[in-house]
């Protein structure tokens, strides 16, 4: 199911119909659509193991939907080559879960590893590295490896590498899984500055609490299809009984009140 | 019967499934190829990884191999009385045969399994994805520079190896069959072995791509976290030696007819 709250004059950056998913026989996604518009930011909530990270990656074209179609700045992802598929991904930013940082490089190789591949001269990437890090106020830590830090700081660390080419275009996987509430704070506030208001940020999660405070718009994945696409307003105003439990279970209805 | 055909026929498909991934692989890595695109840095990393840190295990492999060589012609000769044939017999072993074989075997064990190892886990703590989702190619930031790395640093590491092996067999004809390290250098020579010593080095630049193109294949096929990175190594270490004695078999008849 696919529900649009927009007006049709607004720009979608992203599109997906009729996603289709399945592993070994047994359906994960099903017929699910997905509209992100420019200047907005998507909440994709729902419970663990409704299959968000996987929305999240075909979004980003990492993994092939068994039917259905994504549409990233007007180019369909299934009718792509490698090289198209490359220049779609240039201006996408992903932030993986579990890090996905290079163990082979240190820190500032990791962040600079985008701008590197872009031909960046490489003065001005030390430079663009030094501020993002301290941006995600990690400054000094260039020389670290992936694996001598902490949880929380890989995940600052990530969140600099996804970012730092200036993508308009950001994907979040769960920015804030395992983290303390007070990095979990930062992290938010970091997405909601790194936002482009020229671009379009979605970010899959659980801190509904805090998603809330970033979050214009929210789809919420409940077995496996679209249960529902609104604004925050719309989410507490609905009488839908699963909405009203799932937002309430984590507070957003709480924080109407 | 139904039950054994159905069987042999599973076990067929899965064969020709996993022989014809493994050469689409090579094909992606050859039109990766052209025009040249490495990642400087990676692909040192590759030469140093595969080269520099494999050449104490050859150059172990080797003198053994040498004195292996020696030791069981050494006994025959003696019995027979050629003893002028112990250098030719063992060169000869050692330069076409044993020494690229068991050189491409022990570099797989070492490189070919821990290059499975390296990018299987890439793909399992989603490494790949990331590079993809980077818009970097996979093949060409990672197969690519590990492939060249491998075919070129197998056939330098196979020439030192024979070098290496004729020392061990030197040392060992010296000590144990009682002709001199000259002499035996001498019948080395004298034998003309450069088209085995050829021979030998271009088997090894075939053990090195077929290494890579299994090793990567395994690699990043990689399903099921840690115990999948484990499956992978073993089926590939063992795929990568079935490899080196399937190209050991072809590149020799090849270049037995071409030398007719």
């Amino acid at each position: 199911m696919s529900v649009s709250i927009r007006d049709a004059g607004q720009e979608q950056l992203i599109v997906a119909t009729g996603l289709y998913k399945s592993f070994g026989g047994e359906p994960i996604l099903l017929d699910v659509g997905v509209e992100v518009f420019r200047g907005r930011i998507l909440g994709i909530i729902g419970p663990g193991g409704v299959g968000k990270s996987l929305l999240m990656k075909m979004l980003a074209g990492l993994v092939e939907p068994d039917a259905g179609d994504v549409t990233v700045l007007g180019q369909s992802l299934q009718s792509l080559n490698a090289s198209g598929l490359a220049r779609v991904r240039d201006r996408m930013g992903f932030l993986f879960q579990n890090y996905a940082l290079f163990d082979f490089m240190d820190v500032g190789q990791n962040i600079a590893f985008p701008l590197e591949q872009m031909g960046v001269p490489k003065a001005e990437i030390t430079r663009r590295v030094a501020e993002r890090l301290a941006e995600v106020e990690l400054p000094g830590i260039e020389r670290l490896f992936p694996n001598e830090l902490a949880g929380g700081l890989k995940k600052r660390v990530a969140l600099a590498r996804a970012t730092i080419a200036g993508a308009p275009i950001l994907l979040y996987d769960d920015p804030t899984a395992g983290l303390d509430p007070v990095t979990s704070s930062k992290i938010f506030e970091l997405i909601r500055r790194l936002h482009r208001p020229d671009g379009a940020t979605v970010i899959v999660g659980h801190d509904i609490d805090r998603m809330v405070a970033v979050c214009d718009e929210w789809l919420l994945l409940h077995e496996g299809a679209v249960l529902f696409r609104g604004t925050t307003e719309e989410g507490r105003a609905s009488s839908h009984e699963v909405l009203k439990t799932f937002f309430m279970e984590t507070g957003m209805l709480g924080a109407a009140a | 019967m139904t039950r054994v055909v159905r069987a042999l026929g599973t076990h067929t498909l899965g064969l020709l499934e996993l022989l014809g991934a493994m050469a689409l692989l090579q094909l992606r890595i050859t039109r990766a190829l052209f025009p040249p695109r490495y990642d400087a840095r990676e692909t040192w990393r590759a030469f140093y990884k595969v080269g520099v840190k494999s050449y104490p295990i050859v150059i172990m492999t080797a003198l053994f191999t040498g004195a292996i060589m020696v030791i069981q012609s050494g006994h025959f000769v003696a019995k027979s009385g050629a003893t002028s044939f112990v250098g030719w017999a063992a060169g000869f072993a050692v330069l076409a045969e044993i020494g690229p074989i068991l050189i491409g075997l022990m570099f797989s064990g070492r490189v070919g399994a821990n290059n499975t190892a390296e990018l299987g886990t890439m793909v399992v703590t989603e490494q790949v994805d990331a590079l993809r989702a980077l818009a970097i190619e996979p093949i060409h930031y990672l197969a690519v520079p590990r492939f060249l790395a491998m075919i070129v640093m197998l056939f330098l590491l196979t020439a030192l190896g024979d070098l290496f092996a004729l020392i061990g067999g030197a040392i060992t004809a010296d000590l144990m069959v009682d002709i001199p390290m000259k002499v035996f250098l001498r019948q080395v020579f004298d034998a003309q072995l450069l088209d085995e010593y050829l021979l030998g080095l271009l088997k090894g630049s075939f053990f090195g791509m077929a290494i890579a193109v299994v090793s990567c294949h395994y690699g990043l096929t990689v399903r099921g976290g840690a115990t999948g990175v484990g499956r992978a190594v073993n089926a590939a270490v063992v795929a990568a030696a079935i490899a080196i004695f399937v190209a050991d078999f072809f590149v020799g008849v090849v270049w037995t007819v071409l030398s007719k």
